[in-house]
């Protein structure tokens, strides 16, 4: 009994371990969004809580939180509730399978892909659910153009990772990893190359950021599926929305860019030293790239039109990926592979 | 205590499986029987998760929780169902929808009857050794022995694809489209041409 | 060929690096912000701001309760009361503006035979009652003697033009 209660309390103090400093990096986020888009408007962005702005998060998580949530008279209340959770759980729920070093994972799963590839599924019910239960025309498009969006978009990010999947054998996120060891060579964007764009553009698309961000759509539809919401349930959906783009971009450096590896593993005269040495800060690095280019997408690209994102989805991101994913196949049967361990 | 845990794990998700499934077919609201089937879908692969087959829980949640039930929740949102005139019918459609329903008993009686799931036939499986990996064994299975079988199922779903788009794919002639991929291959030199207009004026000719 | 090259080039993502490196570019220039409160504009010396009343310099007040600043106030803002004082003069016995209502739009100093009611660089202000945006005589002529100096140079510079 005393063994199942520590292992559970251990299970505990490991989610505490992943979760809060995902919070934390999430209210970063939001304070680096504003101080790199307002860098590339030529503007300084906030600045005045704390040293550098560097309390800004805070204050605004305490405004949201202080706020009240108001319950439209004719929605559905308990879904309404309900959706706010529903996109926040999936979110926080697939790091439960991200690797941060070798051994250094909370579940150590083989379907580790197919899992997070499933949850991050499974997050469009609550901006579906938001949508529908606020009873309001602007928050009901919002979330039917996201729901079609992110159906279309899932099915190019998933033969992404099939290809990854063919290139390392294997569905668990360390075993990729470690399959892209030996040198900058052997990580797979350079073999995977169009998967890899097409993988962090859909991934982009996913999380409903700019430039696929129809689903908010301030200049049509208001704010889209969140327009009722207010307080901290407007919080929940803008957490969620942020650690799924954490997540994304960690996922593109896990499979694509060496996760915990170092670029530098290969070169001669650091070998033993520690910038050849695989560590967590390699991919702490990498994900902070690609989140900064999730806000240099955001600065830089009008939105799409609606029926364009479809059809980028539909006509050229599926057929690359599916002819790729040959290549790829072939390369693996025929071994004329250059990466493989 | 070994098996107490799995055992209260599997008991709850039964429960609310079948609870779901119940839901499903009594709610009066569309929208809520799409959600408990979604629930069902979900303590579904939860119970497959506990019988070792992560690999079809995870695809259950992918493809059915993750798309299908999107778009059939897609599709029930945007409908205005009139509950009277669907009551109205129900005694009309009685007679068939008994029949079709008895049918379907007896063929579900027929394969899950109690004989066919003696625990002599299903003993409790060995448990897999450490590293055995259910998907490589389903791919395995399923690229070799039933090949196929799998084939011909992706034919007929790729044929159900093609015939849902032609008997919905009408192309009125009257109405007016775009076409995105014309759109993006339009170039500036297509629309635009810079004129040189003369002027005659007194004003013109200081400009 | 023309269709193939331009596929190629889209796929090779080639405008949208384009744009990606206009960005990048912005990024790290200098940026333009001024950190306002430590930091300000130079105003211009028709800044039309808090309005005021001003006084001549031997103390006396410049207004004469003619009343043309209430007639042209298009907001209705100004409202004046006026009698005759012991030594003859009219004088106003009320002078109030309603802040919330005034637009600054100047047309009261442009109106004003005498100088007296004048629009000052004043912007920065606030009032924490509903009931302080009706500012009285005494707190207007109050603020016309505080900026009376930066008031009178302002009106110097612009004298040539009037």
């Amino acid at each position: 009994m005393m063994d199942h209660l520590m292992a559970l309390g251990w299970i505990l103090i490991k989610i505490l371990a992943i979760t809060i400093p995902l919070i934390l990096a999430v209210a970063f986020l939001t304070l680096a969004e504003r101080r790199v888009i307002g860098a590339m408007q030529v503007r300084i962005g906030p600045n005045r809580v704390g040293p550098w702005g560097l309390f800004q998060p805070f204050a605004d998580v305490i405004k949201l939180l202080m706020k009240e949530v108001i319950l439209p008279a004719k929605s559905n209340r308990f879904l309404f509730v309900l959706a706010p959770m529903l996109t926040l759980i999936p979110a926080l729920v697939a790091w439960a399978v991200i690797p941060f070093e070798e051994g250094m994972v909370l579940a150590q799963i083989d379907a580790g892909l197919l899992y997070v590839l499933a949850l991050t599924s499974v997050g469009v019910y609550g901006v579906i659910i938001a949508g529908w239960a606020s009873n309001s025309k602007y928050a009901f498009l919002g979330a039917m153009r996201s729901a079609a969006q992110i159906v279309s978009y899932e099915i190019a990010m998933g033969f992404a990772l099939v290809g990854v999947l063919v290139a390392a054998g294997s569905l668990n996120l360390t075993e990729i990893v470690l399959g892209q060891q030996g040198g900058i060579w052997n990580w797979y964007f350079i073999p995977l190359f169009p998967l890899f764009i097409i993988y962090f553009i859909s991934g982009v698309a996913e999380t409903n950021r700019a430039p696929f961000d129809v689903a908010e759509g301030e200049s049509e539809i208001v704010a889209g599926f969140h327009v009722e919401y207010s307080g901290a349930a407007f919080a929940l959906f803008f957490l969620g929305e942020y650690a799924n783009m954490i997540l994304i971009s960690l996922l593109a450096a896990l499979m694509f860019m060496g996760g915990w590896l170092s670029p530098l593993e290969a070169v001669p005269g650091i070998e033993g030293t520690f910038l050849a040495a695989p560590s967590i800060v390699w991919l702490l690095l990498k994900t902070m790239f690609f989140l900064f280019l999730f806000l240099w997408f955001r600065a830089t690209f009008p939105r799409y039109r609606y029926d364009q994102i479809m059809r980028l989805g539909w006509k050229v991101f599926i057929p690359i990926t599916i002819v790729w994913i040959l290549v790829v196949a072939l390369f693996v049967v025929k071994q004329w592979l250059w990466w493989a361990p | 205590m070994e098996q107490l845990i799995p055992q209260i794990v599997f008991y709850t998700f039964s429960l609310a499986m079948v609870l779901s499934a119940i839901a499903v077919i009594t709610v009066r609201n569309p929208v809520y029987a799409a959600l408990f089937l979604i629930l069902a879908f979900v303590t579904c692969a939860c119970i497959w998760m506990l019988l070792e087959a992560e690999f079809l829980a995870i695809t259950l949640v992918l493809v059915y929780v993750g798309a299908v039930m999107v778009l059939f929740l897609f599709v029930v949102m945007m409908l205005d169902i009139n509950m009277d005139l669907v009551q109205q019918r129900f005694a009309r459609y009685l007679p068939v929808s008994l029949l079709v329903a008895v049918i379907m008993l007896i063929e579900m009686l027929m394969v899950v009857a109690a004989k066919n799931f003696t625990v002599e036939l299903f003993p409790m499986p060995a448990p897999h050794p450490l590293g055995y990996s259910n998907t490589e064994a389903l791919g395995e299975l399923l690229y070799t022995k039933y090949l196929f079988a799998f084939e011909v199922a992706a034919v007929i779903l790729v044929v159900a694809i093609i015939a849902a788009i032609t008997l919905t794919l009408r192309k009125r002639p009257n109405t007016r489209h775009q076409d995105p991929s014309k759109q993006v291959q339009v170039k500036k030199e297509d629309r635009l041409r810079v004129v040189k207009v003369e002027t005659d004026t007194e004003y013109g000719k200081h400009t | 060929m023309s269709a193939i090259t331009s596929y190629l080039k889209s796929l090779a993502l080639l405008e949208l690096l384009g744009g990606m490196r206009v960005t990048i570019g912005y990024f790290f220039k200098p940026k333009f912000t001024i950190m306002y409160p430590e930091e300000k504009t130079p105003k211009s010396n028709r800044f039309r701001g808090l309005l005021a009343l001003r006084r001549y310099p031997n103390g006396e007040e410049r207004c004469i309760a003619c009343k043309l600043c209430e007639a042209v106030c298009p907001a209705l803002a100004i409202t004046i009361d006026s009698e005759q004082r012991d030594d003859g003069t009219r004088r106003t016995t009320r002078f109030d503006i309603d802040l919330f209502k005034c637009i600054f739009c100047g047309f009261c100093e442009e109106s004003c035979p005498v100088d007296s009611i004048v629009g000052t660089d004043v912007h920065e202000y606030h009032m924490e009652e509903r009931s302080e945006s009706v500012i009285t005589k005494p707190q207007l002529l109050a603020l016309g003697d505080r900026l009376e100096q930066q008031l009178a140079a302002d009106r110097q510079q612009d004298a040539p033009y009037r």
